[in-house]
């Protein structure tokens, strides 16, 4: 086999793994109505295959230098592929949760394998930390997207099932590198492993938390808070690996390690301040913030990935390393963010409630129609289960008399505005919460002695 | 600049590295900056009003106004009574569940509810006579009548007031168009 199918394949098994951590944000709220879980319950979806990720890179790593990179690899997409067949036909959350656990292993031994295998298909380390990286992000960026498009399009099974077929066209041609292995029991020596780059990777858990949880929470406030459907929520987050795109060019301008970083981690922290301070409900305001936040990450996510890996052996050791900060920080960030969020979500329900009722309450409409609306109000409530609801339904039929129908219509875009300030306030606490996570990485970029490659 | 003083090229004062960090930090400081200004920290949830402070009338210049401002003060008075927020106690008597449910978690039964929707009532009558809005000549029979008015009737009366009004009106007869007219 040539090295660019190889390294084509490679590739994919990389960004079809790493966009596993986040191809699922928006089919979320699918998947806790149709589990009946909620939020919290929800998150666990993305929190298992984070957390197994992290924990599996570096043992997965050393498999990879005993067993032989190739085979590891194939191992791996093998288990993520059939893995992902057992989360497209669960029943629960518990066995999807079981399932995106298993997937979680397997995926780290694929995308950790993949950085041993990469330097004999691209030529160098260095060539090959970068298509890791980039793939890495590519995948990352893309995910969300895709996995919403799908969910709207056929359903949140299908995100899912339609992984195994493309890991095993990534497997196939990595299994003649494992036969070849199997034949000659030739596997990479065992070199003395380097000390890992804490600061580097310290900081890359920490912005991995930030960009995690803005994702996640922008995702929350498209959906349940304005009420988009999965495929349109996933058209305004396209807006953040565009920007990502951008950031890319930008970084390849700027040689240093550190300064691309520090501007990447501030641009990550204001974008997030942005989304915290967001003036109105409206989703043309969230794209200024998105595009700080996506050219953020493209600087400081290849920056500080080239910087841990830089000059380090055995590569598939350091890119463990690298694997487990950024998705161990992806599972701080979740769990942190999710208890702060769905509080502040309840209270802001809580609110909208008692709001809803004032308004309707004060309006110059009859005191019968008053109450009706209410209990129309509540029970909408209720039937959206937790969701920000859309509550034209519950002022149809409009009224006859021409005075209380045009009361009526004002109320209820005075109750809406209500609904959407208060959903959108809902997740600022959340969101300057992990701004300031993406401006505390500055300390350990700060701190490194070793940024400059 | 200096540099061109002296004849020599002028130079920037950072590099591309030094360049892309301030770009950054001014876009960012931008972006928070516009949105602050444009209200980005402004929002307040809508006050919730405590239901035992009066609540100002304005002038009911209709039968159906004064009923309306009427059943205002009454779930204010009653929701004041069990020391709730009027608008939980709306939501509370829209339906029957929503009651039972209610009264399950206040720990209250019929009798002390009807307690306070009529106490409700009673401090309803006082604020339309406070507020000029009704006459004592039509608050002391409405005042006597709605201290024994049973519960059901009671919670009709706050979801619309007007059919009171109309009774009274009734009740009084020939003289009950006066009503209208002892409107201010």
């Amino acid at each position: 086999m040539t090295r660019r199918p190889r390294a084509s394949a490679l590739a994919l098994a990389v960004g079809l793994v790493l966009a596993d951590s986040s191809v699922v944000v928006l089919a979320l709220p699918e998947i806790y109505r149709d589990l009946d879980a909620g939020v919290t319950g929800a998150s666990w979806v993305l929190i298992s295959f984070n957390l197994a990720l992290a924990l599996a890179a570096l043992p997965a790593a050393l498999l990879a230098r005993r067993l032989g990179p190739g085979l590891t690899a194939a191992l791996g997409l093998a288990a993520f592929a059939g893995a992902g067949l057992a989360c497209g036909v669960a029943g629960s959350l518990s066995t999807l949760i079981v399932a995106r656990c298993v997937q979680g292993v397997g995926g780290a031994a694929a995308v950790t394998a993949a950085l041993e295998l990469l330097p004999a298909s691209v030529g160098s380390e260095r060539g090959a930390a970068r298509l890791w990286a980039a793939a890495g992000a590519t995948g990352a960026a893309l995910g969300p997207a895709v996995g919403g498009a799908l969910t709207e399009l056929v359903s949140w099974q299908a995100v899912f099932l339609l992984q195994a077929p493309a890991a095993l066209a990534a497997a196939t041609p990595i299994l003649a590198v494992a036969r070849d292995e199997m034949a000659t029991r030739i596997v990479p020596a065992g070199a003395p492993t380097g000390r890992p780059h804490l600061a580097a990777n310290l900081a890359l858990a920490m912005v991995s938390a930030a960009i995690a949880a803005a994702l996640f929470l922008l995702v929350l406030l498209l959906i349940e808070g304005w009420r988009l459907t999965p495929i349109a929520a996933a058209a305004v987050v396209s807006a953040m690996p565009a920007a990502a795109l951008l950031g890319g060019r930008i970084g390849a301008r700027v040689a240093p390690a550190r300064p691309r970083a520090t501007a990447g981690a501030i641009l990550v922290a204001g974008g997030l301040a942005g989304l915290a301070l967001l003036p109105k409900a409206e989703v043309a305001l969230t794209l200024p913030p998105q595009a700080l936040v996506g050219v953020g990450l493209a600087l400081v996510l290849s920056a500080l990935t080239e910087t841990a890996l830089a000059g380090r052996a055995p590569q598939a050791i350091h890119g463990g390393w690298t694997i487990a900060a950024r998705h161990a920080g992806v599972v701080i960030g979740l769990l942190v963010m999710t208890p702060l969020f769905v509080s502040d979500i309840a209270e802001q329900r809580r609110d909208a409630i008692d709001a809803g009722t004032a308004v309707i309450l004060d309006a110059r409409v009859s005191p019968l129609l008053k109450l009706e609306l209410a209990d129309r109000l509540t029970d909408r409530l209720e039937r959206e289960q937790g969701r920000v609801p859309t509550i034209g339904p519950a002022f149809e039929p409009l009224p006859e008399d021409p005075e209380d129908r045009a009361a009526v219509v004002r109320l209820r875009g005075e109750l809406q505005d209500q609904l959407d300030r208060g959903a959108t306030h809902a997740f600022t606490a959340s969101f300057l919460f992990a701004a300031l996570l993406g401006l505390a990485s500055l300390v350990p970029i700060g701190l490194a002695r070793e940024v400059e490659l | 600049m200096s540099g061109a003083a002296g004849g020599g090229r002028w130079r920037l004062p950072l590099g591309p590295g030094g360049l892309l960090v301030a770009a950054a930090t001014l876009a960012s400081l931008l972006l928070i900056g516009a949105y602050l200004a444009a209200g980005g920290a402004s929002y307040t949830p809508q006050e919730i009003r405590d239901p035992c402070e009066p609540r100002p009338w304005s002038d009911p210049r209709s039968l159906a106004e004064l009923a309306n401002q009427f059943s205002s003060s009454a779930l204010d008075g009653a929701a004041c009574e069990l020391g709730v927020s009027r608008e939980r106690l709306a939501r509370a008597l829209a339906d029957e569940r929503a009651r039972e449910r209610f009264a399950r978690r206040l720990g209250i039964d019929d009798a002390r509810l009807a307690e306070a929707i009529r106490a409700g009532l009673v401090r309803a009558v006082d604020d339309a006579e406070e507020a000029g809005a009704l006459s004592p000549l039509v608050g002391v029979p409405l005042r006597s009548t709605l201290e024994r008015i049973p519960l059901e009737q009671a919670i009709e009366l706050l979801r619309d007031g007007r059919t009171l009004f109309e009774d009274v009106r009734d009740f009084l007869g020939p003289a009950g168009g006066l009503l209208e007219r002892l409107l201010p």
